[in-house]
Order: C-alpha cells, then sequence, then structure tokens
C-alpha cells in the first residue's frame, strides 16, 4: 500500500510541488526556531560558573585625567576592599559579567588553536565571584615574581588545547619572549549569562601598567542603596573629575538575559503564525483534494477499501508528501552540523531535526485528520453517481 | 448467488421522499449472465448498487451465497465487495494519475497479496481484455474501448464470481460496445455470474435474462 501511496503520490508531483515547498519551507523554519531555542535551553541548563547575587560592577572614567592612572584605580580599590560592607573587591577588563564588551584572542599550544575570551584580573577575582577551581589554584602573591605570566583556564579551553592531559604546568608561548604558564582550572565562566555558549575562557593577572577600570565588589548581604551612594561619593572625592557609575550584576543579568530571550521569542512568535497558516493551507487543500477525489473515493469502497482505509490513504498521502518535504528539508538541515556552522554541538542540530520531524508530522496528521475521516463517510454509491 | 426479497429504497430529504425501488424480488443464479433495462430514473443503477453492497436497502433482505448480508458491519461488507464482486462502470472510473497497471492492481491492494503477485495477476487480466501492449500507459492516452477493457480488467483482477456492470457501453460506439459485450460473454462463458445494466435492447438480448424496471418497480 506504501508503495501505490509513492506512485500516487509522484505521479501528482506537479500539482503537489506547491504544497511540498510549503512544508520543506515550515520545516526549515522550524528546525531554525528549534536550534536557536534548544542551543538556548542548553545553555541555560549548564552552569554559569560564578556566583553574581550581591555583586556591583563600578566602572570608572578617568575623562582628561591620564596621570597615574593604574595607581590610582589601585587606590580606589584599596579604599573600597577597606568598607565593612565589602566582603570582596577585585579590578577587571571591561568584559565584566553580563556586559555586551568582548576581548578575545587567538591561543595556540602545540598544534591545537582556539579563540578564548581574556579577561584581565586581580588575585581575588575568584572570591569576589565564589568562582569554584577544578584544578590547581588562581593565581596569586607567588607568582609575582615569577619570569612566566600565570594564567587560569576554564574546562572549555583545557578540552580545547590539552585534551585528555593535565594542563597545570603547562607552558603557552605569548610572544617571542613570554610564556604563559597555566596555574588553575575552572569549570565554567559564562560571562555573558546562562544562555551564552560554554566557550574558552583565559583569566591573566592585571599589571602595574594596565588602565582597567572596572570593578567587581562583592557587597554583604543587607548593604543597600544608601551604601552605593557614600561609595560613589567617596570614590569621587578621591579622583577629582571622574566619573563612577555602579551597576548590580542582578540588574545586568536581567538585561542580558533580555536581549537573548526577545529575539526567541519573536522568532517563536512569527514560526506559531506561520505553522498556523500552513496548517490551515493543508486542511483547506485536502478538503478541496477530498472534494476533487469523491469519485475515486466511490471507486475504492467499491473495490472492498473500508471506512479505515479511506481514512487511512488520505492520511498515508499526506504523510508521503511531509516525507518529500521532510528529506529535502534534512537535506538542507544536515548541512549544519556536517559544515559546523555557528560552531554548535552536532547534537543541538540533530536534536532540532527531530523534533522538527515530529512537529511537521503531528501537524500535517492534525490537519489531514478531519477530511481523511469526512472522505471515509462519503457514501459510496453516491459518490459514484456525482462523478 | 444473489437473492433480493421485497426491498424497497426510498430517498429521503427534509421536505421530499422518493421511492427509487418498491417491492422488488428477484435471484440471478451462478453463472447467468442477467441485464436490467429501463428508462431513465426507473431505478436501474439503485438496484444494482444495493446488489453490490455499495447502498443499503431502506426495505427488504439481500441475501448473497445464501447469507444475508443487511447486518454486516463496514468491514465484512467491504471484504465481501472485494472478494466475491466486480464493478464495471458506464465512465469507467480509472484514476487519471495512476498508470493502467496501477489501476488494475486497486482491488489487489485491499487483501494480503505481495506486491509481485499483485503485479502478476494485473499483467494477467490485462492479457484477457488484451491490453498487455498498454500497462504502462496512462488512462488519458487510451481510447474510451480501451478505458473500458482496462475497468473490465480491474473488475476481473480478484477473480470475483460475480461482476455488476452499469451501463459499461454506454459511452462507446456500437464496435466498441460490441466489443466489450464479447469480453463480458467470455467472462460469463468462464463462469462468472454477470448482472448489466443497459439501454440497448440488442444488447439486453444476447443475455441469459431481461429484468424491466419502471418507476422502481420490476415489471419483468
Amino acid at each position: 500500500m506504501l508503495r501505490h501511496f509513492f506512485t500516487l503520490i509522484w505521479n501528482k508531483r506537479k500539482t503537489h510541488a506547491l504544497l511540498i515547498v510549503e512544508i520543506w519551507a515550515s520545516f526549515l523554519v522550524l528546525f531554525g526556531v528549534l536550534t536557536f531555542l534548544l542551543s538556548n535551553l542548553r545553555n541555560y541548563r549548564e552552569p554559569i560558573g560564578f556566583s553574581y547575587e550581591q555583586v556591583w560592577s563600578m566602572e570608572l572614567t578617568n575623562n582628561q585625567d591620564t596621570t597615574d592612572v593604574p595607581a590610582k584605580v589601585e587606590s580606589i580599590l584599596r579604599r573600597i576592599r577597606a568598607y565593612p560592607e565589602v566582603e570582596s573587591a577585585s579590578r577587571m577588563s571591561s568584559n565584566t559579567p553580563f556586559t555586551m564588551n568582548n576581548m578575545n584572542n587567538s591561543v595556540s599550544y602545540q598544534n591545537a588553536s582556539t579563540l578564548a575570551e581574556f579577561y584581565r584580573t586581580d588575585e581575588s577575582l575568584y572570591r569576589t565571584l565564589d568562582i569554584t577551581m577544578q584544578k590547581g589554584r588562581w593565581f596569586g602573591p607567588q607568582d609575582r615574581s615569577a619570569r612566566y605570566t600565570p594564567l587560569v583556564i576554564n574546562q572549555k579551553l583545557q578540552e580545547k588545547l590539552f585534551p585528555g592531559e593535565n594542563p597545570i604546568g603547562k607552558t603557552i608561548k605569548k610572544d617571542d619572549t613570554h610564556f604563559w604558564k597555566v596555574v588553575g582550572v575552572v569549570e565554567t565562566f559564562k560571562g555573558k549569562g546562562e544562555y551564552m555558549n560554554n566557550t574558552p575562557a583565559i583569566f591573566e593577572p592585571l599589571t602595574e601598567k594596565d588602565w582597567d577600570m572596572s570593578i567587581l565588589i562583592k557587597t554583604r548581604p543587607g548593604t543597600d542603596a544608601t551604601f552605593e551612594a557614600n561609595l560613589v561619593k567617596d570614590v569621587l572625592a578621591m579622583v577629582r573629575n571622574w566619573g563612577a557609575e555602579v551597576t548590580y550584576l542582578t540588574e545586568s543579568r536581567k538585561t542580558q538575559h533580555n536581549l537573548t530571550l526577545v529575539p526567541v521569542i519573536i522568532f517563536g512568535i512569527i514560526s506559531t503564525f506561520l505553522l498556523i497558516n500552513v496548517g490551515l493551507g493543508l486542511f483547506g487543500v485536502l478538503n478541496l483534494n477530498i472534494a476533487r477525489r469523491r469519485g475515486e473515493i466511490g471507486l475504492r469502497r467499491a473495490m472492498g477499501a473500508t471506512e479505515r482505509s479511506i481514512s487511512l490513504q488520505f492520511l498515508g498521502e499526506i504523510w508521503v508528501l511531509a516525507s518529500f518535504s521532510i528529506l529535502l528539508g534534512l537535506l538542507f538541515a544536515v548541512q549544519f552540523p556536517l559544515l559546523h556552522v555557528f560552531d554548535m554541538d552536532a547534537g543541538i542540530y540533530l536534536l532540532a531535526m527531530a523534533v522538527a520531524v515530529v512537529v511537521i508530522y503531528l501537524i500535517v496528521t492534525l490537519c489531514a485528520w478531519y477530511p481523511s475521516r469526512q472522505a471515509s463517510l462519503i457514501a459510496p454509491a453516491v459518490a459514484l453517481h456525482e462523478d | 448467488m444473489i437473492k433480493l426479497q421485497n426491498v424497497e429504497k426510498v430517498y429521503r430529504t427534509s421536505s421530499v421522499e422518493t421511492l427509487a425501488l418498491n417491492n422488488i424480488n428477484l435471484t440471478v443464479n451462478k453463472g447467468e449472465f442477467v441485464s436490467i433495462m429501463g428508462p431513465s430514473g426507473c431505478g436501474k443503477s439503485t438496484l444494482l448498487n444495493i446488489m453490490g453492497l455499495l447502498d443499503e436497502p431502506s426495505q427488504g433482505h439481500i441475501e448473497i451465497d445464501g447469507r444475508r448480508v443487511e447486518s454486516y458491519q463496514d468491514q465484512k461488507l467491504a471484504r465481501l465487495r472485494n472478494e466475491k464482486l466486480g464493478f464495471i462502470f458506464q465512465s469507467f472510473h480509472l484514476i487519471n494519475d495512476l498508470s493502467v497497471l496501477d489501476n488494475v492492481e486497486i482491488p489487489l491492494l485491499y487483501r494480503n497479496t505481495s506486491a509481485k503477485e499483485r503485479r502478476e495477476l494485473a499483467r494477467e487480466a490485462l492479457e484477457k481484455v488484451g491490453l498487455s501492449n498498454r500497462m504502462k500507459h496512462f488512462p488519458k492516452q487510451l481510447s474510451g474501448g480501451q478505458k473500458q477493457r482496462v475497468a473490465i480488467a480491474r473488475a476481473i483482477v480478484g477473480r470475483p464470481e460475480i461482476i455488476l456492470a452499469d451501463e459499461p457501453t454506454g459511452n462507446l460506439d456500437s464496435v466498441m460496445g460490441n466489443e466489450i459485450l464479447a469480453i463480458l460473454q467470455k467472462l460469463n462463458a468462464d463462469g462468472a455470474t454477470i448482472i448489466m445494466v443497459t439501454h440497448d435492447d440488442s444488447m439486453a438480448r444476447q443475455t441469459h435474462r431481461l429484468i424491466r424496471l419502471f418507476d422502481g418497480t420490476q415489471v419483468q
């Protein structure tokens, strides 16, 4: 019977071409939206790797003042640490958690090479952000006089550069005269938030010459906006004509989430409307198809088809049509994992394909069920007489 | 083989009631070639549909091979139609999107017959009607006579005992009509019971028995 459906659909391929294209396009849109959705969901389920509660970010701006900037920032940091409301504070490059700033560069070890996000920071960041070490340690005073630059990397970078090896103590060539030495590994560090892909990350110590003017401040529970106002006032009193702006990481996280989720929601709504339209279109086409094929229905009943087999025939035909479209769609979709588009896990693409296939079959079945049922209820004598 | 007792068929709408068949009693024996005649609208096709289990009588009983079939459910009726009955229609009712061979195979799709066996039986049936050279053709590429021969091949492919033909020569010229009648006579000679609705007296005269209907009543 299946062969019969294929023959029938194949012979009507010109009539069904638009329907096939419609289902094919729906499959691709669904695949795209699902990939987007599933990758965000997968990212969300992975740990972020640090704690942002009670952490504030202070962005300093030196404006026209260019004298002793690093030393001034250090003195501000010392002042901040001296407050009893502050549990811990750290300087950091401008790519602080949940900001849009990026600092990435390529890093190589032997034959392996990868792009990594660089975070310049100090010896106390792991305390400020409550980062758990997986291996080794955070850089500290013992590294200050060393001939190498100590590095802390995340597990993703370890997988890329040191697969199957213990990276602790390994040196990476920075330039002709400098080396980096891995002293610790953290599990994950997703600086852009939960929806960020877990990408390679490197933490390197700030030097005395660095001008980085972001300070992360972990406050004690119960610390409120009054302290924030006093803090900013004190800081600005220390450095004339500078600016200081405090943002709460919890707020920055919400903004970052909105930036990720709004497009997902928009795409989701658009594709839902598209799928509803496709469903209604299919429903209409099938109703018309059945009206045109009443004679054939009567004939099949006369030849021995039961009501159920008539119903199954129309469902079967739409499944065959959907299978053609899905096969075409899969030919396109499978290129994404094969060509590593967007550097996404093949598993996400495969899962999106599987879910898209199931949803398309579900939609076509729902749309075809009622017209197919109607077809099966056509009285054969009436259908044969009308044709 | 087929027995109708006090069969009555009434078509009802919300305002009109039409008596299509009135107290029909008839028996068709195995191996007979029976023709049904009568003016348009006298109930010939309705009678054929009821004998072919495509329609239900409003009253009365139908027996096929001694078994009353009024109480049969859809599945049992469908099996009976598939195994015992073959249909030929005036307008051929071929599916234009299927080749001649695929059209002939249709009744076998509703049985447990393998694809290979279906092909063989369909080829055999087409050979019997002299169309073995048109298997790959599509209905639109055939003449009226050839289409009706395909319809006959489709009716006999499942080797039914009874063939019901509703004006099989109605859309054909006399030469083609005679060819079709000859094929039906050959099938009858080979053992098939044939019930044919016709308008053509000369065709009816060549069958074993003639049943005449007038306004839904059997007059001969």
